[in-house]
């Protein structure tokens, strides 16, 4: 029972990270049609500036974490021209194509700015985990849990209600007509790009704490991170949210009660049973069109 | 592209076509550099070569972005290396039969992945290009784990040597060059790059695009083993490093940059490819920062390649 208890705790602990990673995924997808291979890049980013403002400044913890979200939304600023300017190109297979060659000198880049090193991150609450029936709760997943249900909350409002949300979503189902009513691509690349680089920053900052971070911390994360919102719906963002937290539930079981070696190829095991079976993610209607 | 790729009458046979460049460059290669060190890099350029060959298939003329040819590559090592290492077949046969594996491995993969649409191809292909990656350092009672793979034989007693090696590795991939100019100029190979250029246009023509698209796969999937087992037998030593996301990425980097669909295209991507290489044993983290950048700027400046100015060659 105790390691049920404890299986589902580290689950929800990771998967909340992944819910915010695919989240992240899920707005650039929103907003471009394009598979966003940096995502994974602005949660490392997140996570060692934090550590490293921490490291050497040893500001209050909040001033580090607005630091990382800083870097975040900088880097999604840069992301966006550089992806689509070069060709003025609206095709989100080349976008797609064009993070992938991001992402690698991004990695490449934190490599030799910090020379291999690792940035730890204090807990945000204390380092004392709580107790709860025998198995011991982080009080960073709690705090990751949250984090991830206000974003998706938030963002899905952002692109129901506003009017900013909608432009965003109708550039998305149709590039050519949203330009043809005044809306320029940069402005929706740039928005889109920005909110995703903020968004990993926030999931880097939360995961910081819990695992320690280094350049190439981010790959695998991001990748992990597309399982889960493919596995809820590309664009869906309570589908990222859910896909998320089920991706990191089924992590950790296959960890707990099964091998620990195995527990990295789940992820994309699964992303292979849903593009086969369902390519259009667990929550999606009959009437939606993968735009 | 179709009229530049088939040109008919007298201009025809004035152009080089891929193979004989291919040739050409192979004999001149070990002829000007003559060293040990020079003949395993010239050898790591077969390798590379006849990977992108394959990847040109599917990626090239088919228009579907693989990202699982780096873990067929490593399939492909295993295979041969674990055959010959653990079993007791003979390293001639050990080496044949990676190839096959690969194919079959590559037909369910491809059977299952090849309905999905472009992006969800790619991010499939990148799923179960992991997986095999996976596979490969975590069954340690099979592969040796991230240890790697120990004991791997030479080829053949008699027929040793790095200067041995790379007469292999040149024959198979001039042999691979000239199959692939063959089902280029094949009606197989005219229906896959009316495929890739419009698949309802093609369609409507009566092309059988799922039959099709397997066929494209599955034979780059061959490729990528031949060269997996020339990689294991080679360095007699196998580890999954090699095979990863970031190798799946460079290799479609090394193809677009050389110039997907296009004759010289996986020549000049190996070329590129084995410069980087070299490059990055002795600037451990500039190879991926060149590679990226490289990649980021020229996937959108030239969708066609750098090998448009080798255009002559057919």
């Amino acid at each position: 029972m105790s390691l049920l208890l404890q299986v589902v705790s580290a689950g929800l602990s990771v998967g909340a990270v992944y819910a915010l990673v695919a989240v992240g995924f899920g707005v650039v997808a929103n907003g471009t049609g394009a598979v966003n291979f940096v995502q994974g890049e602005f949660v490392m980013l997140g996570g060692i500036v934090a550590g490293a403002v921490d490291e050497r400044w040893h500001p209050p913890l909040p001033v580090s974490v607005l630091a990382a979200l800083l870097a975040g939304a900088v880097a999604g600023l840069l992301t966006a021209p550089a992806v689509t300017r070069f060709s003025r190109n609206r095709n989100p297979e080349l976008i797609t194509l064009a993070t992938v060659g991001l992402a690698v000198a991004l990695k490449a880049a934190v490599l030799l700015a910090t020379d291999r090193g690792t940035y730890p991150l204090p807990h945000f609450f204390g380092e004392r985990p709580l107790r709860v029936a025998g198995a011991t709760v982080d009080t960073q997943t709690l705090w990751n849990l949250a984090v991830a249900v206000v974003v998706a909350v938030a963002l899905s409002a952002f692109f129901r209600r506003t009017r900013r949300g909608t432009i965003l979503r109708a550039a998305a189902d149709d590039a050519e007509m949203a330009t043809a009513f005044g809306v320029s691509f940069g402005s929706t690349a740039r928005w889109v790009f920005v909110l995703a680089g903020a968004l990993g920053a926030l999931a880097g900052v939360g995961l910081a704490p819990l695992s320690v971070m280094s350049y190439d911390s981010g790959t695998l994360l991001g990748l992990k991170g597309f399982a889960a919102a493919m596995l809820g719906g590309l664009g869906n963002l309570y589908g990222a949210l859910v896909g998320g937290l089920l991706l990191g539930l089924a992590e950790t079981a296959v960890a707990g009660y099964g091998s620990a070696g195995y527990g990295d190829a789940v992820a994309f095991v699964i992303l292979l049973l849903v593009l086969f079976t369902r390519p259009t993610g667990l929550f999606a209607r009959r009437s939606v069109s993968r735009v | 592209m179709a009229a530049r790729d088939v040109p008919t009458g007298r201009l025809r046979s004035l152009r080089p076509s891929a193979p004989l460049v291919t040739g050409v460059l192979l004999v001149a290669m070990p002829l000007v550099f003559i060293s040990d060190f020079a003949h395993t890099v010239e050898e790591q350029f077969c390798v590379m070569l006849i990977l992108l060959t394959g990847l040109n298939f599917i990626n090239g003329h088919a228009r579907m972005i693989s990202l699982a040819q780096a873990g067929f590559y490593g399939l492909g090592a295993y295979t041969a290396g674990i055959l010959a290492a653990r079993s007791g077949l003979p390293p001639a046969l050990a080496f044949s039969c990676a190839p096959v594996v690969v194919t079959v491995v590559a037909l369910v993969i491809g059977a299952a992945s090849l309905r999905l649409r472009a992006t969800y191809f790619t991010m499939a292909t990148l799923g179960a290009g992991y997986v095999l990656y996976v596979l490969f350092g975590r069954m340690t009672w099979l592969t040796g784990g991230p240890n790697g793979l120990l004991g791997i034989p030479p080829l053949s007693e008699s027929f040793g040597g790095t200067t041995a090696m790379y007469v292999i590795a040149a024959a198979l991939a001039l042999l691979g060059t000239v199959v692939a100019h063959n089902v280029a100029h094949s009606r197989t190979g005219r229906a896959l790059r009316a495929l890739g250029a419009s698949e309802p246009a093609a369609a409507a023509s009566g092309v059988r695009a799922l039959r099709l698209r397997l066929f494209a796969f599955a034979l780059s999937g061959c490729y990528a083993g031949v060269a997996g087992a020339l990689q294991a037998f080679n360095d007699t030593f196998v580890s999954p490093s090699p095979f990863g996301f970031f190798t799946a990425v460079l290799l479609v980097v090394g193809l677009t940059v050389g110039g997907a669909g296009r004759p010289a295209g996986p020549l000049a991507g190996a070329a590129l490819l084995t410069a980087l290489d070299q490059l990055g044993t002795d600037y451990a983290g500039y190879e991926s920062l060149i590679a990226g950048v490289v990649f980021l700027v020229a996937v959108q400046a030239f969708p066609d390649g750098v090998s448009r100015w080798l255009g002559r060659v057919r």
